[in-house]
């Protein structure tokens, strides 16, 4: 990057940041308790080292404070994160699959996690042992399926992308077939599989925050690390290797890397649908190809659309809540149609 | 240690199906090389087992003297590039972005590149006439133009040696001369080794040092340009006639095409004929009458002659004259021998002076002696010319009425040898 697009990227990049912050603080006081903006910002800047001193707590009642830190803060900060993850890995993978229809659960991760969650919510293991047995036991499902679509797809050494991708679908249409079964024969389940299927932030707390935060955070981090190959990988696996990238390697890191991120970002969540596929789009649409500034922007860009589309799913029907994953589509599908209407060149 | 590449037993194939077979090659440092030969010879293939983007069942590649197939991706790429023959990019990069990528195996994970890298891309672009397109969308620029990126990027990568597979494809004619003019030049001024896959046997020879002729996966043959490309080895190799026409310009040679080569009757041995020829026009008839089989003899032709060298080349029986001299008794009486023995005689449309004169007179006597004497007209006016007075306008008319024929061009010729000794077979 010549040096004019280095500080342009350096710009955008802290211009996202920047919003991100901002519609954060902003949906923390969105709700049916009253929380101005300044409130807000002095609540959650009083638990921040360093600008602690200058938060003035003053006029800011206790239930105002408990409401914003115990209530609000994890669950925006949780939705922020897996908005990240999943535009992070879906960046990840459209490029390394080569395929625009790529999204983060195209090698199985939805429809194993959704049985592992369908298995735990049906056998009432989440009430009698532990309230966090249903993430638990999405997570086993999403790597048990990654596991096993790999393998499928794997000759010898190699991974062929096709392979990859119709073993993904095939074994998505088998699992899907179980959770269909398991809700067909647990009625009284059905609305909560669903509801988890659709994905929803309503009451997490700090504890999945605590679970989620390092395996997304530093899954993300390992992403951008392979942003450069990834540049590469889109003009074809023979054309990186001639520019000098072991590429079986590499797409079995970014294979595995991808998916446990977005393994720990669904069994805090559920299977949101959407963010993953369009937000890598957009961005690509309006930063470019280049992974070394699109996956940092659509990675910043997934978390800003999910708190929004997170803010309306609990306020919108309010006290009813929406799952998240209606609004992700409802608002992100109008989106992308307009973006790819305006700017028209996406691929070829 | 003077190749850069050194290639012993290779084997790659597909499960069944074997697509090199046991191919052993040394490349030159420094040298320009074209790999040739029809679809489905594994030319791309070998050239892809060279750019490890295949892995062969056996066998061993040496870089210098480093093992290829052990080598990382990133020691390899910072000393050979690669320009695919085929290539698409969905994906919205600028043409400068492409190219920089050439830079890649040079720069460190997080290191940014630097003005080095952009003076390099600059260099490669204003080389291969890229510069213009700098910040166009590769998905948006030609075929031609995206071809000739993907060359900037290699040569971006500072290489000892490229590869290219078929990289004038794409490419319109002005464009192809272009590309393979900058090559030959950096492989002239820098010494780059240059290996190219190349579908036109005229670009291969106007280019390349060397060349490399496969043929079922097996290297058919291999050397200098002009002794690899030559009419019988393109003959046995495309199933092709041709001839090979000497460029003055450039003291290279052209390939002309001139029809599918018919299959080889071994049973022509036991015909004999004789060929009454001069000046070049007996080349391409003597080297295609020997493929067939046929036993033959030519003369009289003068020492020197092109037909008289072609011949020697060939080893027929050459009833032959000092350059210039008069044909002297002697020789009459040997080459009269030559046509009486013969069971035809055919007179190639050459013109016909004085000093040749002699050669129709023997063909009229081996007409009146029953021999079966085949004219070859041509239309070409220079060639008809009669330089006799009319004599040798005489002697042919004796000749039809003896019962020579005429037949149009050399093609006909060879129509009339397969119809007429059929029969007789």
């Amino acid at each position: 990057m010549d040096t004019n697009k280095r500080k342009k990227n350096i710009l955008i990049s802290l211009t996202f940041i920047f919003s991100l912050g901002i519609i954060m603080i902003f949906a923390v006081t969105i709700g049916p308790a009253n929380v101005s903006f300044s409130q807000a910002a002095n609540i959650i800047g009083s638990k921040i080292p360093f600008i602690n001193n200058i938060s003035d707590l003053s006029n800011v009642k206790n239930s105002q404070e408990t409401i914003i830190l115990q209530v609000r803060l994890p669950r925006i900060i949780l939705s922020a994160l897996t908005g990240m993850a999943l535009a992070a890995v879906g960046t990840t993978f459209q490029g390394l699959l080569k395929n625009p229809m790529a999204d983060p659960y195209i090698i199985g991760v939805s429809s194993g996690s959704a049985l592992g969650a369908s298995l735990a919510i049906v056998t009432g293991v989440s009430i009698s042992i532990g309230y966090f047995m249903v993430p638990f036991a999405a997570f086993i499902g999403a790597l048990i399926s990654i596991f096993t679509v790999y393998n499928i797809a794997r000759i010898g050494n190699k991974i062929p992308v096709y392979n990859l991708l119709l073993s993904g679908v095939a074994l998505s249409s088998f699992l899907s077939a179980f959770t269909s079964l398991l809700m067909i024969l647990n009625s009284n389940e059905t609305s909560q599989i669903l509801y988890w299927m659709l994905g929803s932030f309503s009451g997490k707390t700090w504890e999945h925050v605590r679970i989620a935060f390092p395996f997304i955070t530093l899954g993300i981090l390992s992403l951008y690390f392979f942003s450069r190959e990834l540049n590469l990988l889109l003009f074809g696996e023979s054309t990186a290797q001639n520019l000098g990238i072991n590429v079986e390697k590499t797409k079995k890191l970014l294979l595995v890397l991808g998916s446990f991120t977005v393994a720990s970002a669904v069994a805090v969540s559920g299977t949101i649908g959407f963010v993953g596929l369009i937000v890598p789009h957009s961005m690509r649409l309006i930063v470019g190809s280049d992974h070394r500034i699109l996956i940092p922007v659509a990675s910043l860009a997934g978390g800003i659309f999910m708190v929004f589309t997170d803010t309306i799913a609990r306020t919108v029907l309010s006290p009813t809540e929406i799952p998240v994953g209606i609004i992700t589509a409802l608002f992100g599908a109008p989106f992308f149609i307009y973006l790819l209407k305006t700017k028209k060149t996406i691929g070829s | 240690m003077n190749y850069h590449i050194k290639m012993n037993n290779l084997n790659f194939g597909y499960s069944e199906k074997k697509i090199l077979d046991d191919i052993s090659i040394t490349i030159q440092k420094g040298t320009f090389l074209s790999i040739i030969g029809p679809n489905g010879s594994g030319k791309s293939t070998l050239l892809k087992n060279i750019a490890k983007n295949l892995e062969p069942q056996s066998g061993e590649i040496w870089l210098e003297t480093l093992d290829l197939l052990k080598l990382p991706p990133v020691e390899l790429a910072k000393k050979m590039a690669v320009v695919p023959q085929t290539f698409q990019i969905d994906f919205p990069f600028t043409a400068m972005e492409t190219v920089l990528m050439g830079r890649t195996p040079f720069l460190k994970r997080f290191q940014s590149e630097t003005e080095k890298d952009f003076t390099l891309a600059k260099w490669a672009m204003e080389l291969t006439n890229t510069w213009h397109l700098k910040d166009r969308s590769v998905t948006e620029v030609s075929g031609g133009e995206l071809q000739r990126i993907i060359v900037a990027r290699a040569l971006t990568q500072e290489p000892k040696i490229i590869l290219l597979d078929e990289p004038t494809a794409h490419l319109d004619i002005q464009h192809q001369m272009e590309l393979l003019e900058l090559l030959e030049s950096l492989n002239k001024t820098t010494g780059l080794t240059v290996v190219t896959v190349l579908h036109d046997l005229n670009l291969a020879s106007q280019f390349s040092e060397e060349v490399i002729m496969m043929k079922d996966g097996k290297i058919f043959a291999s050397g200098k340009t002009s002794e690899v490309l030559n009419a019988e080895n393109i003959r046995a190799v495309y199933e092709m006639e041709v001839l090979l026409a000497e460029n003055p310009l450039n003291q290279k040679f052209n390939i002309i095409p001139l029809a599918r080569s018919k299959n080889i009757n071994i049973e022509n041995k036991n015909i004999k004929i004789h060929i009454i020829c001069g000046g070049g026009t007996g080349i391409y008839l003597i080297d295609r009458l020997q493929q067939l089989g046929y036993r033959l003899s030519a003369g009289v032709l003068n020492i020197g002659d092109s037909d008289w060298s072609k011949g020697k080349k060939a080893g027929i029986k050459i009833i032959e004259e000092a350059p210039f001299a008069k044909i002297s008794e002697k020789t009459i009486n040997n080459n009269l021998e030559a046509i009486f023995t013969s069971d035809l005689v055919v007179v190639t449309p050459i013109p016909f002076g004085m000093g040749n004169l002699p050669n129709l007179e023997m063909a009229l006597s081996g007409a009146e002696k029953g021999k079966k004497v085949i004219i070859i007209k041509n239309n070409d006016p220079l060639l008809n010319q009669d330089f006799t007075n009319g004599k040798a306008k005489d002697i042919l008319e004796k000749m039809e009425t003896s019962g020579a024929e005429y037949v149009e061009n050399y093609f006909d010729f060879f129509e009339y040898l397969e119809s007429h000794f059929k029969e007789r077979l």
